[in-house]
């Protein structure tokens, strides 16, 4: 603090040290400014800027030459979308103070910004405007330039209020408690939104209050009402909150709709989505199937062709190979005409191997071996016998009759059976063959070789005997 | 209950930015410091 007179540092006497000029009154008219500097510094800090402005002015009014005082009045002005107030106060901070004042930077902000600087402009002119509709009652008009003006500077508090004034006066009651709650958020306590918010929360609040009536009656008590930063917060008291029982019931409620929810609407797709899946896995699935029994169809038809083709093979094999093949009848064949070259008179061994022969037909089905025979060795067999034919029919009905003779009717039967065969004209042959039945008392046999007799050598004596012999076996069995 | 024209006679024009030289001019910037020196000037012209 500086001496009014001579401009010297003043001390804590009420009298200058330098002049001696009474600074008493002086000195105190400066810390009133002080105090009321500080006050709307408290305020501002709180977002009261109305009552900021209000004791910063009071400020400036006691000491025209507080710098800060004036600068946050300009701040002040600023933040309440005041701009030219704001920058008039700069500017005399300025002229008061120009050095070492930040007034400096807050108006080149607003100034080097052309562009920003000409919003500002626009945005006053548009107020403007809107305040002359007013005047001239075209309310409409004056909501949509108040509207334009907002958008542009959402800050402007006159701006705000106006527009709240409006809709009040249209009777939209929430619209308007929607401005007046942006200008308690920007200035908590300016006296015009506080009015203007009490009025319309009367309005609001009785429509509330209808609804509420049967709650209000159980419960007494007025309403608690607060502010809570820049929120008005109004909470009824003595109400108590649901809790228990009717939490789980709401939470019983919910659960069930959302059960329902989903067996009726989500549950009823997911099945659906499945059966279809399912019918497409089965038809896949059949489809497989279906390819797979073909071919197994397929498969058994050649196994059992296979199996055909093995029968016949395995048959083939067994009458190669065995007691009883072909190839043993083969090697008879060739060692009987081997015999044969090597000497034709030996009858004897020519006749055991053809017996051989014989054993192979006999032990299998005769015309089954005989089939499998081929031409080359039937031709040979043939021609061999067609040779030594006789000669061996000779041979054996000589065996057969001595074993006849000697009673060696084991041995005769089988001799005198191949000397028919290869001679069907030795009837004595065919006739001693069936006495030889007769007396080893194979009885059928006997008559079958007699009537053959009677059949192939008939009116000749063996045809009698035979006859004969045929009769007396009748009557002994007769008997 | 509000009343539109009364409360809107409390809503003033704002400055415009050209208006805003011609009213830092005409603002009076007097304060009670500058009233107390000139009562303290004219109570020692007096006194002389």
């Amino acid at each position: 603090m500086i001496c009014y007179n001579c401009g010297c540092r003043l001390s804590e006497h009420d009298f200058c040290t330098s002049c001696g000029a009474d600074v008493a009154l002086y000195k105190r008219i400066i810390f009133m400014s002080n105090r009321f500097y500080n006050e709307g510094l408290e305020k501002a800090t709180v977002r009261d800027l109305s009552g900021a402005i209000v004791s910063l002015r009071q400020s400036l009014k006691l000491n025209k030459n507080n710098i800060d005082a004036r600068n946050l009045l300009g701040l002040v002005y600023f933040e309440m979308g005041e701009v030219v107030n704001a920058l008039s106060e700069w500017v005399i901070s300025k002229n008061l103070r120009p050095k070492k004042n930040i007034a400096d930077d807050y108006i080149d902000m607003i100034q080097t910004n052309q562009t920003r600087l000409d919003a500002i402009n626009q945005t006053i002119k548009k107020y403007n405007q809107a305040l002359l509709y007013c005047y001239q009652d075209s309310q409409d008009l004056a909501i949509i330039q108040l509207k334009k003006v907002l958008s542009y500077n959402p800050k402007y508090v006159s701006a705000h209020q106006l527009l709240a004034l409006l809709y009040i006066n249209s009777e939209e009651w929430e619209k308007a408690q929607r401005e007046l709650e942006k200008c308690c958020h920007i200035d908590t306590n300016n006296t015009i939104t506080l009015r203007y918010l009490k009025e319309v929360e009367h309005m609001l609040m009785p429509e509330e209050a209808a609804k509420n009536v049967p709650k209000r009656k159980a419960v007494s008590g007025k309403a608690v009402r607060y502010q809570s930063g820049n929120e008005t917060i109004i909470q009824p008291v003595n109400i108590k909150e649901p809790k228990g029982v009717s939490t789980l019931l709401n939470l019983g409620i919910g659960v069930l709709i959302g059960v329902a929810i989903a067996c009726f609407l989500i549950l009823p797709g997911q099945i659906q989505g499945a059966k279809a899946k399912i019918n497409n896995e089965l038809r896949m699935v059949s489809e497989q199937s279906d390819a797979k029994t073909a071919t197994i169809d397929e498969q058994e038809q050649v196994i059992q062709k296979l199996t055909e083709e093995k029968a016949q093979l395995s048959d083939e094999l067994a009458a190669y190979q065995g007691s009883s093949g072909n190839v043993k009848a083969t090697d008879g064949l060739m060692m009987a005409v081997r015999a044969y070259l090597e000497n034709p008179e030996d009858i004897e061994t020519i006749a055991s191997c053809l017996e051989e022969l014989e054993e192979d037909g006999e032990d299998k089905a005769d015309e089954t071996a005989k089939e499998q025979k081929s031409e080359s060795f039937t031709a040979l067999y043939n021609k061999l016998i067609e040779t030594v034919g006789a000669d061996l029919a000779a041979f054996y009905y000589n065996s057969g009759y001595s074993s006849y003779r000697a009673e060696d009717y084991e041995a005769a039967i089988p001799d005198l059976q191949r000397a028919y065969e290869y001679d069907e004209t030795n009837g004595d042959a065919l006739f001693n063959l069936g006495n030889s039945y007769r007396r080893s008392g194979d009885d059928d046999k006997a008559k079958e070789v007699y009537a053959m007799v009677i059949d192939n050598f008939p009116e000749t004596e063996l045809a009698n005997r035979s006859e004969t012999n045929l009769a007396e076996i009748n009557n002994a069995e007769q008997n | 209950m509000i009343d539109f024209e009364e409360e809107l006679k409390k809503f003033h024009p704002s400055l415009e930015v050209e208006d805003a030289e011609e009213a830092i001019y005409n603002q009076d910037l007097t304060d009670m410091a500058d009233i107390f020196i000139k009562l303290a000037d004219k109570t020692k012209t007096e006194e002389e």
